[in-house]
């Protein structure tokens, strides 16, 4: 167990889970005010190891889903997230033990610690993930059998609609329309489980790792050394199946964005500044999908590509890149979870539209 | 033939006053003064003396433009500010996140926690999710008339797309507060609420110096006999009157970089080139595009308020005359640290034990300041290696401002340009124009007149043309309403933000418009 009680771990973890977004996910800055206003008024959000949980527990998952350029316009509303909590105990005839996140990368890994600094619940220190995902259905809960119906989501006026579908691919669409109907923000309840069904199916230790993450970036800023140096011995730990590389040292030389369909699609291409003809390429389907150099894969999803500010390790999402700017690309591995065949047969290259099999980073890097 | 009015150019910098007289496109005399802390004293004798050397009559000055830090150093100082009563237009939305929640301390004990949530606001389509709360803002109205406060901003959700909703709010505060400086958002952001938000709240807590700035300004030229029209800068480079200016300080809190920016495009002639402007702390590097500065996309901050009001995309690195150099074990280091304005005290050309840029700068022959004797014992190596780094730090500042890795146009401005003598990397030519030095100025002196749009368009009911069309119009008439002469107005900028993860019709746009000043 630990509490979450200074600006500085809010402020880690939001800078991690940039980093675990591996470029998606929305960035986590309005989730981090909230909890700011959470410290500011003397409430401390609890997280949990899933080891502390009883069995018989009952967890939900709580989530935005939306458009990023709503949330930093509505924001969030403190009595909408204690009326989702409200609701989901009327919803499901029982009370909440405990909290997780559906998604560790980007903005969803704060709406549950926010929830939980609100009410005192605990929060469980993993996620559905590991990452981001553009879709509700992409998530090992899902994989391993867990529902996300029935669910409901819920605006900020009160509006809840609930859902029940045959699948969780089915429950990410008819999220999405009714968020649209409802103005592009909404907060909700999805995957139901037990405390047993948590600790066989969640990715976990991610909420650790996304304060850890921001530590060690932040403490090396402080003391004027070298920000990658102690993230890669964090991040590269063989002996707890971590496996991070650096993939690429060099200037943005081009970017394209798009969107398509309401995702943003695009491409990044970094040069090495000493040879004009070494390059990584960095695929964008609203994450990055795959990074390639000179033509050959040395990252692929579900593994996670960040791309970081040389200078001061800065996570970059995918939006904030541009031409000129000097980065450092560290290919991160997947939870072993995450790399099962199972898994892969959701959220693996081909589910994106690539024409490869999963080869880990580690592997890919030699 | 309409005789061509005199334009003065002045910059009040931290350290200078910088002036300039322009007939046209055409320089007549330029002077440096150092500012004085009431502005004015500096101003007065930079005017004075410009119009003496030039030989020119006060009365024969057409219009006044001034670029000028003073703002934005109250605000970074914390002097002088106001306390500001904040109304946010957004319930049931948004309670989980108030204003001024990441402010640095300091700040909030100065602004105060006079904050008031009302209900009301917009969806992204401009539906309205609820109706405003008048009765609710009638009684804040009375509170804050209660309190004495004069320093208010209102902000409401989605106030890009629907700003009648904040104007609607203040005509009600008013009934209560008849003489108060009310900011409203929409007047100075675009989406995203906080950080608008947050560059409402530094406007209206910079209200009250602004009144009395501008007065003084206007006061100063009087007294030195000039009666023409005055007008600022603002960060993108053009210019608004005394005012806007007064109302909205916010807007010229990064004129200085933008006004060299567009004094080297002025003096060189070009569109589209890399300016560095070399100070005595730091060197500045911009981009200028189109004949304006490139501008940041992501947020900025100020005095430790992230704010997202539009400034120059300018990398400041740590290089300038009085930069420090050191000699160790391991090689030759460049500051970080400058002696700055002492540099007259400290610097070896001086008599001082200072080894700076500036010295290597006189040893190695670039130019002839000070004593150089007292230089001339320097090993030739140290001077090539100090030379070597200051050149590939510029080098290297110019390729990440560069928006491809093509070889572009250099421009060389500021006091300190002197320290570059050498061809650049990824330069494909580099310019030290005449006048050079006084770069700001000549970018307040030529600057125009803009307007703006950054909002949310239906392109599902308008269609992409008629979205952009409706647009480009709202962004003309703003700049013809901000003193544009109409037959000049030109589109400068447009950038479209479709909207992510939902499968919606709205897209962010922004356009800007700019044209030459009116005559009166």
């Amino acid at each position: 167990m630990r509490m979450i009680e200074t600006v500085q771990e809010i402020q880690d973890m939001a800078r991690g889970a940039v980093f675990l977004g591996s470029g998606g996910g929305g960035d986590p800055y309005v989730g981090e005010l909230f909890l700011r206003q959470q410290l500011n008024l003397g409430r401390h959000a609890k997280i949990v190891d899933a080891s502390e949980l009883a069995d018989d527990a009952f967890v939900i998952c709580i989530a935005g889903v939306g458009a990023p350029t709503v949330l930093v316009e509505h924001l969030v509303s403190a009595k909408t997230l204690l009326r989702v909590l409200e609701h989901a105990e009327k919803f499901y005839g029982r009370k909440v033990d405990a909290l997780i996140s559906a998604e560790i990368g980007g903005a969803n890994s704060m709406f549950p610690v926010a929830l939980g600094a609100q009410t005192g619940l605990p929060v469980v220190d993993g996620d559905g993930m590991g990452r981001a995902f553009p879709h509700l259905e992409m998530t090992t809960f899902s994989v391993y059998g867990i529902k996300t119906s029935p669910g409901f989501v819920m605006d900020d006026s009160g509006n809840v609609v609930s859902f029940e579908t045959s699948t969780d691919r089915l429950a990410e669409e008819v999220v999405r329309g009714v968020a649209t109907a409802l103005g592009a923000m909404v907060y909700g309840c999805f995957y139901p489980m037990s405390g047993a069904q948590l600790k066989a199916t969640a990715v976990l230790g991610t909420i650790s790792q996304t304060i850890e993450i921001g530590r060690h970036i932040r403490e090396a800023r402080d003391h004027c050394e070298d920000p990658f140096t102690g993230l890669m011995a964090y991040l590269n730990d063989p002996a707890k199946e971590r496996h991070a590389r650096i993939l690429f040292d060099g200037k943005i030389v081009d970017v394209t964005h798009e969107t398509r369909d309401g995702w943003h699609w695009g491409r990044v291409v970094i040069g090495n500044t000493t040879d004009e003809s070494d390059q990584l390429t960095v695929d964008i389907q609203n994450e990055f999908l795959i990074a390639k150099r000179n033509g050959r894969t040395v990252t692929v999803v579900p593994d996670l590509i960040s791309v970081l500010d040389t200078e001061t390790a800065e996570p970059l999402t995918a939006e904030m890149l541009a031409y000129g700017q000097r980065v450092r690309v560290i290919g991160y591995s997947a939870a072993p979870v995450m790399r099962r065949p199972e898994c892969l047969k959701v959220f693996g290259p081909r589910m994106f539209g690539l024409d490869e099999d999963f080869v880990p980073v580690e592997e890919l890097t030699g | 033939m309409k005789k061509t009015k005199l334009r003065l150019g002045i910059d009040v910098g931290g350290t200078n006053t910088d002036g300039v007289l322009m007939s046209g496109s055409e320089v007549l005399g330029a002077h440096k003064s150092f500012t004085t802390d009431d502005i004015s004293g500096g101003l007065i004798r930079t005017v004075s003396e410009l119009l003496q050397g030039s030989g020119v009559p006060a009365g024969s000055i057409g219009s006044v433009m001034i670029g000028t830090t003073q703002f934005v150093n109250a605000f970074l100082q914390r002097r002088h500010l106001s306390e500001v009563a904040v109304v946010r237009i957004c319930l049931p939305k948004a309670d989980g996140v108030p204003p001024m929640v990441a402010w640095p301390d300091d700040l909030r004990a100065i602004i105060g926690s006079h904050i008031y949530l009302v209900g009301g606001g917009s969806f992204y389509t401009g539906l309205e999710y609820a109706p405003l709360d008048e009765v609710e803002l009638d009684k804040v109205g009375r509170d804050i008339a209660k309190k004495g406060l004069n320093a208010i901003v209102i902000t409401a959700n989605f106030a890009p797309v629907r700003p009648d909703i904040e104007e609607r709010a203040a005509s009600i505060l008013r009934r209560h507060l008849p003489n108060a400086d009310i900011t409203l958002s929409a007047q100075v952001g675009g989406v995203g609420l906080i950080d608008r938000e947050n560059a409402a709240i530094i406007n209206a807590a910079l209200s009250q110096l602004s009144r009395k700035v501008v007065t003084s300004l206007v006061s100063a030229f009087q007294s030195v006999g000039i009666n023409a029209p005055i007008y600022i800068s603002q960060n993108d480079g053009t210019l608004i009157s005394t005012g806007y200016a007064q109302r909205f300080p916010i807007f010229t809190c990064s004129a200085g970089p933008t006004n060299s920016i567009r004094g080297a495009a002025f003096l060189t002639g070009l569109q589209e080139a890399v300016v560095v402007d070399v100070g005595g702390t730091t060197t500045d590097v911009g981009f200028l595009l189109r004949g304006f500065p490139r501008e940041t996309a992501t947020a900025n901050t100020i005095g430790g308020v992230r704010t997202n009001f539009r400034m120059p995309d300018v990398l400041s690195i740590a290089l300038g005359g009085g930069t420090v150099v050191r000699q160790s074990a391991t090689g030759v280091t460049l500051g970080p640290d400058s002696v700055g304005y002492q540099l007259k005290d400290k610097g070896m050309i001086f008599g001082g034990d200072t080894l700076t840029t500036t010295d290597i700068a006189v040893r190695a022959g670039q130019f002839s300041l000070g004593d150089r004797s007292k230089v001339a014992g320097l090993p030739d190596a140290l001077v090539s290696s100090v030379l070597d780094l200051i050149h590939a730090r510029i080098e290297v500042a110019i390729d990440q401002m560069k928006t491809n890795s093509r070889p572009v146009p250099v421009v060389l401005v500021g006091g300190g340009a002197i320290l570059v003598s050498r061809p650049l990397k990824g330069a494909s030519q580099v310019y030290q124009p005449e006048y050079a030095e006084v770069a700001n100025a000549i970018g307040a002196a030529i600057a125009l007149v803009s307007g703006r749009v950054d909002r949310l368009f239906d392109v599902g009911a308008l269609g992409r043309e008629g979205a952009l069309a409706q647009a480009k119009g709202e962004a003309i008439a703003a700049a013809v309403a901000a003193g544009a002469d109409p037959d000049s107005v030109q589109i400068v900028d447009v950038v479209e933000l479709p909207m992510t993860h939902m499968k919606s019709g709205s897209v962010q746009i922004k356009v800007r418009a700019v044209g030459e000043l009116a005559d009166e």
